[in-house]
């Protein structure tokens, strides 16, 4: 019988902290400056400094373990991580090897399935090469030199591509959520490196396992992990022994192929950073940072569906980022019918955002002018067409103008006054006698025609509900 | 630990020097010098006694997130031994 396998993939994920500086220094943390604009003699690594925590990088810190649940180590400290690359100026990565900020800790994929963390620790960032510019030279900007970040350590929990998408998502959403980083990957404020390897079905033993460095998208991730499993079973299959590598994913062909090693055989001679004195955090600080802390997707998505009665899709897509949720409560505060406000954001607001490349709170229009927007629609003073086709844009275009007042000057408020449909009904039915007669004996089929020309002389003014049933008891009396 | 030949390759590895033959042996007498020194330490019964890291044990003021001190570029960029305008420039790390 043909051995069937499992995949068995662990993380290290890499979270650059949304932090106004840097870790040990007060250079600014900005993503996205022209090069070296943001170092200093710490930064630079120039003899005689001495780094300086950042206390905004460790109360991040300690609200990511409180929203996984992690034990937060009271006293921590910072050890050097030696290695020589040209965009690494000290020489050595002040890191968190011994006594790390948090251990354990959990985050829970959508089949109940928890994926354990080993440890969090703190580290900073190094700078930037770039080798295209030059023939002879490689090019260092120090910018993100020493940029603060979070190293998230998973146990071998995963086991398929897919998994590892899920979590990589709800774990973006978490840090946007505790507002600790933007969790953009294209911009690698949040990157992670894949642990993969494969083991009989059944079996309790890894087998040997390759490190796929660097993701920068939670695709190609789950591509990678997805190839790169197949390639070691096929490997395993042909007799041969997988050993363990450094692999680099090409998103081009979905491959991943050994990297060249910076270093013949890593030697990081790790020791406590003797420049930094032990952290030491007060139960004080955290019960603060504990009251401090928002409802997380998951919580919110519960409150959601068992208070405001929403399903539990619209309940996922609201809670889905902390953006969203935070308008929808907003405008909750004055327009009290959930359902209909969710299907608002969910059919129009939300693809509007998405459309434009914006964050919903970037919409500028005051909450209570969307609840009065939403009114218009549920009094039917504004069919749902005119609004979304026109009064939408207009508010969007005219945020400071209160939306009745747009409509009027749209002229798409509806009439429920019955004389105006009397008045359209009379109408249509003397401009078409024969079609009336052909009605009265028996084509019943032209009702949607009388409808179609009482609905063009209407223009948007009148109710289609009322306008069709008046003409309906019109044409059969 | 042994003060060999292989050692010390290793460390001028890891410490991205080119020591000439002459050098290796001056420095070979030096590291087997202070290993003397630590063995002698090491002779010292510290049984009961907490390792110490840190020399100051006082409590550490952590720094407000406030951007300071940062350098204008030409400063940053002036003792660098090889720069342009906007970087520094080292031999060619990676051909692509």
């Amino acid at each position: 019988m043909e051995q069937s396998w499992e995949t068995v993939v662990g993380l290290e994920v890499h979270v650059q902290l949304n932090t106004a500086t840097k870790q040990f220094c007060g250079d600014a943390n900005i993503f996205g400056e022209d090069p070296n604009l943001h170092t200093s003699s710490i930064s630079l690594a120039h003899p005689g400094t001495l780094p300086n925590i950042n206390q905004t990088s460790i109360q991040s810190a300690i609200k990511l373990a409180l929203a996984i649940g992690a034990e937060i180590n009271y006293e921590n400290r910072f050890d050097r991580k030696h290695y020589f690359y040209a965009d690494l100026p000290k020489g050595y990565q002040i890191t968190q090897d011994n006594l790390p900020i948090c251990v354990g800790g959990s985050l829970e994929l959508d089949s109940g399935k928890k994926i354990r963390f080993h440890h969090v620790h703190m580290e900073e960032d190094a700078g930037k090469s770039i080798h295209h510019l030059d023939d002879k030279a490689s090019f260092i900007d120090l910018n993100r030199a020493g940029v603060p970040l979070l190293e998230l350590v998973t146990e071998p929990d995963f086991r398929s591509g897919d998994e590892v998408l899920e979590f990589i998502s709800k774990l973006q959403q978490i840090v946007r959520y505790l507002n600790i980083s933007d969790g953009n990957m294209e911009q690698g404020s949040l990157r992670c490196d894949c642990n993969v390897s494969v083991m009989p079905v059944g079996s309790d033993t890894y087998g040997e396992r390759c490190e796929i460095k660097n993701m920068n998208s939670k695709k190609f991730a789950k591509q990678a992990v997805e190839y790169e499993s197949k390639r070691q079973i096929r490997a395993i299959a042909n007799g041969e022994k997988i050993t363990m590598q450094t692999l680099h994913f090409d998103p081009s062909n979905g491959t991943t192929t050994p990297t060249r090693d910076k270093e013949t055989a890593h030697d990081y001679r790790y020791l406590p950073d003797p420049d930094l004195p032990p952290i030491l955090i007060t139960e004080d600080l955290v019960s603060e940072l504990k009251t401090k802390m928002p409802l997380m997707p998951e919580a919110l998505k519960a409150q959601l569906m068992v208070e405001h009665k929403l399903s539990s899709e619209q309940a996922y897509i609201i809670a889905s980022s902390l953006d969203s949720s935070t308008y929808f409560f907003e405008i909750l505060k004055s327009h009290k019918k959930p359902k209909p406000l969710a299907n608002f954001f969910i059919n129009t607001l939300i693809p509007y955002a998405k459309a434009n490349e914006i964050e919903i709170s970037a919409i500028n229009v005051a909450p209570n002018n969307w609840s009065e927007y939403l009114s218009l629609i549920e009094t039917e003073k504004v069919n749902r067409k005119d609004a979304s086709d026109k009064l939408f844009p207009e508010m969007l275009s005219k945020p400071s103008v209160k939306p009745l007042q747009l409509a009027e000057g749209l002229d798409i408020i509806q009439s429920n006054n019955p004389n105006i449909n009397d008045q359209i009904i009379s109408e249509v039915l003397a401009a078409f006698p024969e079609e009336v007669k052909k009605y009265k004996g028996g084509k019943k089929a032209l009702v949607g025609f009388f409808i179609g020309e009482a609905m063009k002389k209407a223009q948007g003014k009148a109710n289609p509900k009322t306008l069709k049933s008046d003409l309906i008891k019109a044409l059969s009396s | 630990m042994e003060i060999n030949e292989e050692l010390i390759l290793k460390l001028e590895k890891l410490s991205r020097l080119n020591l000439s033959q002459e050098d290796r042996t001056v420095i070979k007498d030096d590291l087997k010098s202070i290993l003397n020194m630590i063995d002698k330490l090491q002779e010292v019964d510290t049984e009961n006694v907490e390792p110490l890291i840190y020399l100051n044990q006082e409590k550490y003021e952590w720094r407000p997130d406030e951007v300071s001190n940062e350098l204008p570029r030409r400063d940053a960029l002036k003792n660098a031994p090889a720069a342009n305008e906007e970087y520094f420039s080292v031999p060619k790390v990676l051909n692509i």
